[in-house]
C-alpha cells in the first residue's frame, strides 16, 4: 500500500474582520490516496472552499492558517516559500471554481489563457504551448478545438466553460485536482456531462480528486471516500460504501434521509436539516451540531466529542447509550 | 480515542428548552434601522451632515442677525482684514489711540480697545517720493515708513512703533472686501445663493430624470428605446456648453441658472431610475400587483419608486456637490448671479481680482466651497456604503 | 466593428446637427442677437453678417444658411470684431488649447492611474491614505480655487514659476496641473477602487492558482479589466478638460479657445459663442468616439453585445 498523496493534520484556519476572529476550519484532517477520488459534502459555510484554499495557500487578505500540515507528496505544504509554492499551484495541484463564468478573465481569450498556464510551468514555445492547449481542449472534448483556442469566455456556454476550467486545470499533468462544486453553477442536464468527464479523466490520467459538492448523489456515484464537514469540522468520514450504508453520524444521517432514494438518476441537492449551522465567529465549546441534533445529551454541550472512529459523535463512546437507528448494535 | 470515563448523568438527554432559551434572540433590524446604523458609524459621513446643517442655518438666518446687508458699501473701509496687529499711542495728555496698519493699503484704522473698527485715521500729506506719511496723534507723531516692504511705523526719535499682538475684528469678523462690504454676511448670502441654486436645480433634475426614466422603464419596448436614444444623443452633448448657451440666451441671475442647471443634468438620474424599473419590473412581486389589478401609476409609486429610494438618494447627493460647482463655475466666468448678489462663485472672482494686494479675502469663499464640496462628497460616500454594504471598499 | 464605427459615425452627425440647431435657436431667441435686424452695429459687421445669413430672409432660410456654412467648415463672422471671423478665432487659441488639453490627459492617465495602483496595493497603509486624501481634495476643491492657491503660492509667492504666459516650458505646470487635477484625483479613486474590486474576483484566484507570478497576476489579469471603467470616464474627462479650460486660460492669462470664448461670452459676440460652442462639441464627440473605440478594444465582451444590438 502506498502511502497518501495528501495528508492533511489538523488543519486550523481563521479570518480577522471586524467582528473578530472567525473560525472557517477548527481542524480538519484527512487523506487522499493517490489516483482516488475523495468527496467532501456539507452545507454552506461548514468550510469546505476554505479547507481547500487552504491547503493551495490563496486565502483572501485577512485569512491566516493558524495550525497544521499539509503534507503532499512528503513535504508540508504549509513550510514551503512563496516561490516554490508557486510552482506547486497549476502544476502539481490544481483547482476548478465553481462558477466558469466568473473564473475565467472575461478579457483574454481561452487559449491565451491555458497557453500562459503551460508556459509558466514547462519549457516549451508558444507554439508547442498552443498545440498542447488543442489537444486539452480535444481531451475535453470542446468541438473545434483549434478554432476555438481564439473565442473569449463569453463566447461559450456554461458547459463548455467548465471544460476550458478543466483541461487547464489539467495543462500541467497535475497530481491532484480540486474541483471546488465544479457543477453547481450548470444547468441540470450539463451537470453529469461534466461529472462523468471528471470522472473519466481521473481514471484515465490516474490523478488524485477532491471533488467538493453539495450532491449527495453526485457522491455517491463517484468517489472513493468521503469527508463530511460541519462547523468547520470534520464530522465523519470514510468509505464511501459503508458510510452510505451505515452513516454513524445524526448529522449524516439527517443529510441522507433528506434524499428518497439514492439509485433513482435524479440528483438530489440536500435538503436542509432544520435550524441553522453554527456562527463561527462564536463556534460552541461542545459538539457544533448539538442545537440541531435530535439526540443532544447533557455531555455533547459540556465537550467537543473527539473522532470515534470515523464519527465525531458521542453516541459513538462504548459507554453512550444506545439509540436506535444511530448505534444500536448490529442486527445479525 | 479518549477512553476515560463520563459520568453517568451526562448521558441524559438535553433539556432541549432550556438550552434554546440560552440564544437570546438578537433584534433584527429592519433595512432602514440598519442603513442608518451603518451612517452614524460612519464618521467622515457625521461630520459632514452636522457641517451641512450649520451651513444651512447660518445661511437662512445669518443674513437676518447680521448688522450689515450683503450690499452695504462702505468705501472708507474696504479690504480690511479678519485679524490685525493693534498699535497703541498715547500723547502727553493721557489720551491713548489704538490703531492698526493695513499693510497692503497703507492705511491706519482707529479701533477700540475690544476690536471693533472705528474709522480710518487720516494723516498728514503722502510723500509720494520719499513713501513716508505722518500721522499726528495728539502732540505724537508717527510716520509711516513703506519705502521697503513691510512697512513699518516710527516714533518721532526714529524707533520703530511695537504692536501689541494679535486681535480678531470684532466689527467685520471675516474683513471687509474691496467694496467695504462685509465678508461674512456676504459669505452666507453667498452660501444661500448657491445652496438654493443647488438644492432646487437638483429638485429639478431629479423630477424630470424620475419622470423620464421611470416612463421608460415602465412602458419598454419601443418607447424606450427611442427615449434612451435621446438620452444617448443628450448625453454626448457637452453640458456646461450647453448651460452656458442657456445663460447668455437668459441672462444672468438667479432664475436662470436655476433653470439652465436644473435642465441639463437629469439624465444620470433618467438612467439610474430606468435600470432600478427595469430590474425591479422582473421581480414577482410586481407582477403579483399586476394580476390583481393594480393600475400602472399605482404600481409606479407604491412599489417601484419606494425601491429604487437608495440609489436614487445617492445619485441626489452626489448630484448637489456637481450643481454647487457648476454654478459657481458660471459665476466665476461671470455668467452667474448679477452684483451686488452673490454666491460662492462670484466671492471666489471678486477675491481672485484683489489676489495679488489681499490674498486672503480668497481664504473665505474657496474654503466654504470646498469645505461644502468635502461634506456632500463624504456624505454621499457614506450614504452609498449605508445603502449597500457590499459595496464598501 | 466597421458597422459599429459608421453607427456612432452616424449618431455623431446626428448629435451634431441637434446641437446646431438648438444653438441656432437658442441664439435666435436672443433679444439683439444675430439674427434680428434692430440693433447698433458697426457697418461692416452688419454687412458681413447680412451677406452671411440674409437677416431679412425668413428664419428657416437663415438655418439653412447657417447649416450650409458648418457643413463647409465656415462659422461665419464675429459679431463685434470687423473683419474677423470666427473661424480666425478658433485658429488662433486651438494650439494652446490643444496642447493644454493633451498634457492634461497625459497627466491624468499617467499619475492618476499609478496613484490608484499604488493606494490599492497598498491599501490601509500609508501610501493609500496619503493618496486617499489627496483625491479627496482634488476631488472637491474647485479648479478655480485650485488654480488661484497655486497661481499665489509658486508664481506670486516663490516666483518659481511666471504668473502668465506660455514662454517657458514652466509656465504650463500650473495650467496643467489645475486643470487636471480633479480629473487626476478622479482617476486614482476610481483605479484604485476598481482595482480593489478586481482583486475580489474570481479570476483573479484563478491566476493565483495557476500559479502566475505577481506581475503577472496584477498587469495581464487585474490592471487590464480594472482599467475598463477608467477608459469609460476617459470620455467625460475629455469633455470636462475642455470646459475647465476656459476659467484656467483666464486665470493664468493664455490665448486659447476657452480665453476667447469667455470673451465673448461678456462681449456677448453672439456668433463667436455659437461658433465656439458648436467646434467645441464636434471635438469632444470625436474624442469621445476615440475613447470608446478604445474601450471596445480593451473589453471584448462589448463586441458582441453591441453588434448583436
Ligand atoms: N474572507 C472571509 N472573511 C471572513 N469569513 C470568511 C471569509 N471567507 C469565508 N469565511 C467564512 O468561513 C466559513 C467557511 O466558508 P467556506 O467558503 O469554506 O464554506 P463552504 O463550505 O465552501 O460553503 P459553500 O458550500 O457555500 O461553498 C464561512 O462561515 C464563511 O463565513
Ligand atoms: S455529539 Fe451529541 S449532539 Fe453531536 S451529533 Fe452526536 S449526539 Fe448529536
Ligand atoms: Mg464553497
Amino acid at each position: 500500500m502506498i502511502g497518501p498523496i495528501l495528508s492533511v493534520r489538523d488543519l486550523r484556519t481563521s479570518f480577522f474582520s471586524q467582528r473578530g476572529e472567525v473560525q472557517a476550519v477548527r481542524g480538519v484532517s484527512f487523506d487522499v490516496a493517490p489516483a482516488e477520488m475523495l468527496g467532501i459534502v456539507g452545507e454552506s459555510g461548514s468550510g469546505k472552499s476554505i479547507t481547500c484554499m487552504s491547503i493551495l495557500r490563496l486565502l483572501k487578505a485577512n485569512g491566516r492558517i493558524k495550525s497544521g500540515e499539509a503534507l503532499f507528496d512528503g513535504r508540508d505544504l504549509f513550510k514551503l516559500d512563496e516561490d516554490e509554492m508557486r510552482d506547486l499551484r497549476g502544476n502539481d495541484i490544481a483547482v476548478i471554481f465553481q462558477d466558469p463564468m466568473t473564473s475565467l478573465n472575461p478579457t483574454l481569450t481561452v487559449g491565451e489563457q491555458v497557453i500562459e498556464t503551460i508556459l509558466r510551468h514547462r519549457r516549451l514555445t508558444r507554439a508547442q504551448a498552443r498545440q498542447r492547449a488543442i489537444e486539452l481542449f480535444e481531451l475535453v472534448r470542446i468541438p473545434s478545438a483549434t478554432a476555438r483556442l481564439k473565442s473569449y469566455p463569453h463566447e461559450f456556454s456554461g458547459g463548455m466553460r467548465q471544460r476550458v476550467m478543466i483541461a487547464m486545470a489539467l495543462s500541467c499533468d497535475p497530481k491532484l485536482l480540486i474541483a471546488d462544486e465544479p457543477t453547481t453553477a450548470l444547468d441540470v442536464t450539463i451537470q453529469r456531462q461534466i461529472l462523468m468527464l471528471l470522472k473519466e479523466l481521473q481514471t484515465r490520467l490516474g490523478m488524485a480528486v477532491i471533488l467538493i459538492t453539495h450532491d449527495l448523489g453526485v457522491i455517491a456515484e463517484v468517489t472513493d471516500h468521503i469527508v463530511v464537514m460541519y462547523g468547520g469540522m470534520v464530522m465523519e468520514q470514510g468509505n464511501v460504501r459503508d458510510l452510505f450504508a451505515r452513516p454513524r453520524h445524526p448529522y449524516t444521517q439527517g443529510l441522507l434521509a433528506a434524499v428518497p432514494d439514492l439509485r433513482d438518476d435524479t440528483h438530489h441537492r440536500l435538503t436542509p436539516i432544520p435550524g441553522s449551522p453554527p456562527d463561527m465567529a462564536h463556534p460552541p465549546e461542545g459538539c457544533p451540531f448539538a442545537p440541531r441534533c435530535p439526540h443532544t445529551m447533557q455531555q455533547c454541550v459540556a465537550a467537543m466529542p473527539p473522532l470515534f472512529d470515523g464519527a465525531r459523535c458521542w453516541l459513538q463512546h462504548p459507554e453512550a447509550p444506545r439509540v436506535a437507528g444511530v448505534n444500536e448494535l448490529e442486527p445479525a | 480515542m479518549s477512553e476515560e470515563t463520563i459520568a453517568p448523568a451526562m448521558w441524559e438527554k438535553l433539556d432541549r428548552s432550556a438550552a434554546e432559551t440560552e440564544v437570546i434572540a438578537t433584534p433584527s433590524l429592519t433595512y432602514w434601522q440598519d442603513v442608518r446604523k451603518r451612517l452614524w458609524a460612519n464618521k467622515p459621513a457625521v461630520v459632514s451632515i452636522g457641517f451641512i446643517v450649520l451651513l444651512i442655518l447660518a445661511a437662512i438666518f445669518g443674513p437676518i442677525f447680521s448688522p450689515f446687508s450683503y450690499s452695504d458699501q462702505n468705501l472708507k473701509l474696504a479690504n480690511l482684514p479678519p485679524v490685525f496687529e493693534p498699535y497703541r499711542v498715547t500723547d502727553s495728555s493721557g489720551t491713548s489711540t489704538r490703531f492698526f496698519l493695513n499693510a497692503s493699503n497703507f492705511n491706519l484704522y482707529q479701533v477700540s480697545e475690544g476690536g471693533q473698527v472705528e474709522e480710518i485715521i487720516r494723516g498728514e500729506r503722502k510723500d509720494m517720493l520719499k513713501k513716508r506719511q505722518g500721522f499726528k496723534f495728539g502732540d505724537q507723531a508717527v510716520t509711516l515708513d513703506y519705502s521697503s516692504l513691510p512697512a513699518k511705523l516710527l516714533n518721532a526719535d526714529g524707533s520703530v512703533l511695537r504692536p501689541e499682538g494679535l486681535q480678531w475684528n470684532m466689527t467685520y469678523l471675516f474683513g471687509t472686501d474691496q467694496l467695504g462690504r462685509d465678508v461674512l454676511v456676504r459669505q452666507m448670502i453667498g452660501a444661500r445663493i448657491s445652496l438654493t441654486v443647488a438644492f432646487v436645480a437638483t429638485l429639478v433634475n431629479f423630477f424630470i430624470g424620475i419622470f423620464y426614466g421611470g416612463i421608460a422603464g415602465y412602458m419598454g419596448g419601443k418607447t424606450d428605446a427611442v427615449m434612451m436614444r435621446i438620452v444617448e444623443i443628450i448625453s454626448t452633448i457637452p453640458l456646461t456648453l450647453y448651460v452656458i448657451l442657456l445663460m447668455v440666451v437668459l441672462d444672468s441671475g438667479l432664475i436662470s441658472i436655476v433653470v439652465a442647471i436644473g435642465s441639463v443634468f437629469w439624465v444620470d438620474m433618467a438612467r439610474m431610475v430606468r435600470g432600478q424599473i427595469l430590474m425591479l419590473k422582473s421581480q414577482d412581486y410586481v407582477a403579483a400587483a399586476r394580476t390583481m389589478g393594480a393600475g400602472t401609476g399605482r404600481i409606479l409609486t407604491k412599489h417601484l419608486l419606494p425601491n429604487s429610494v437608495g440609489p436614487i438618494l445617492v445619485t441626489l447627493t452626489m448630484l448637489i456637490p456637481s450643481a454647487i460647482f457648476i454654478e459657481s463655475f458660471m459665476s466665476f466666468i461671470g455668467l452667474g448671479v448679477t452684483p451686488p448678489l452673490a454666491s460662492w462663485g462670484t466671492l471666489t472672482s471678486e477675491a481672485v481680482e484683489t489676489l495679488r494686494a489681499y490674498p486672503h479675502q480668497l481664504f473665505f469663499p474657496a474654503a466654504a466651497i470646498s469645505l461644502t464640496m468635502f461634506a456632500f462628497n463624504f456624505l454621499g460616500d457614506g450614504l452609498r456604503d449605508a445603502l449597500d454594504p457590499r459595496l464598501r471598499k | 466593428m466597421a458597422t459599429y464605427v459608421i453607427q456612432r459615425l452616424g449618431l455623431m452627425l446626428l448629435t451634431l446637427f441637434a446641437i446646431v440647431t438648438l444653438t441656432f435657436f437658442l441664439m435666435h431667441a436672443v433679444p439683439g442677437g444675430p439674427f434680428v435686424s434692430e440693433r447698433m452695429l458697426a457697418p461692416e459687421i452688419e454687412a458681413a453678417l447680412n451677406a452671411k445669413f440674409g437677416l431679412s430672409d425668413p428664419i428657416w432660410l437663415q438655418y439653412l444658411h447657417y447649416l450650409r456654412g458648418i457643413a463647409m467648415f465656415d462659422l461665419g463672422p464675429s459679431f463685434k470684431y470687423p473683419g474677423v471671423s470666427v473661424n480666425q478665432m478658433i485658429a488662433d487659441g486651438l494650439p494652446v488649447t490643444l496642447r493644454l488639453g493633451l498634457l492634461a490627459v497625459i497627466c491624468v492617465i499617467a499619475l492618476g492611474v499609478p496613484m490608484g495602483i499604488v493606494a490599492a496595493l497598498n491599501r490601509n497603509k500609508w501610501p493609500d491614505t496619503g493618496v486617499m486624501l489627496l483625491a479627496t481634495m482634488g476631488v472637491a476643491i474647485p479648479s478655480y480655487v485650485i488654480a488661484t492657491v497655486l497661481l499665489y503660492v509658486f508664481a506670486l509667492k516663490l516666483g518659481w514659476v511666471p504668473t502668465f504666459g506660455l514662454d517657458d516650458w514652466r509656465g504650463y505646470i500650473l495650467p496643467v496641473l489645475a486643470l487636471a487635477g480633479f480629473w487626476i484625483s478622479f482617476v486614482a479613486r476610481l483605479s484604485r477602487s476598481s482595482l480593489l474590486e478586481t482583486f475580489e474576483q474570481d479570476y483573479m484566484t484563478t491566476a493565483r492558482a495557476k500559479g502566475l507570478r505577481p506581475g503577472q497576476v496584477l498587469f495581464k489579469h487585474g490592471l487590464r479589466n480594472s482599467l475598463i471603467p477608467v477608459v469609460t470616464v476617459l470620455g467625460p474627462v475629455v469633455a470636462n478638460l475642455v470646459t475647465g479650460s476656459f476659467v484656467i486660460e483666464q486665470i493664468f492669462a493664455l490665448p486659447g479657445i476657452g480665453r476667447h470664448f469667455v470673451l465673448s461670452i461678456t462681449n456677448r459676440d453672439y456668433t463667436a459663442i455659437m461658433g465656439i460652442t458648436i467646434f467645441y462639441a464636434a471635438l469632444l464627440m470625436v474624442m469621445i468616439l476615440i475613447v470608446d473605440l478604445l474601450y471596445l478594444w480593451l473589453d471584448p465582451r462589448i463586441k458582441l453585445s453591441r453588434q448583436s444590438a
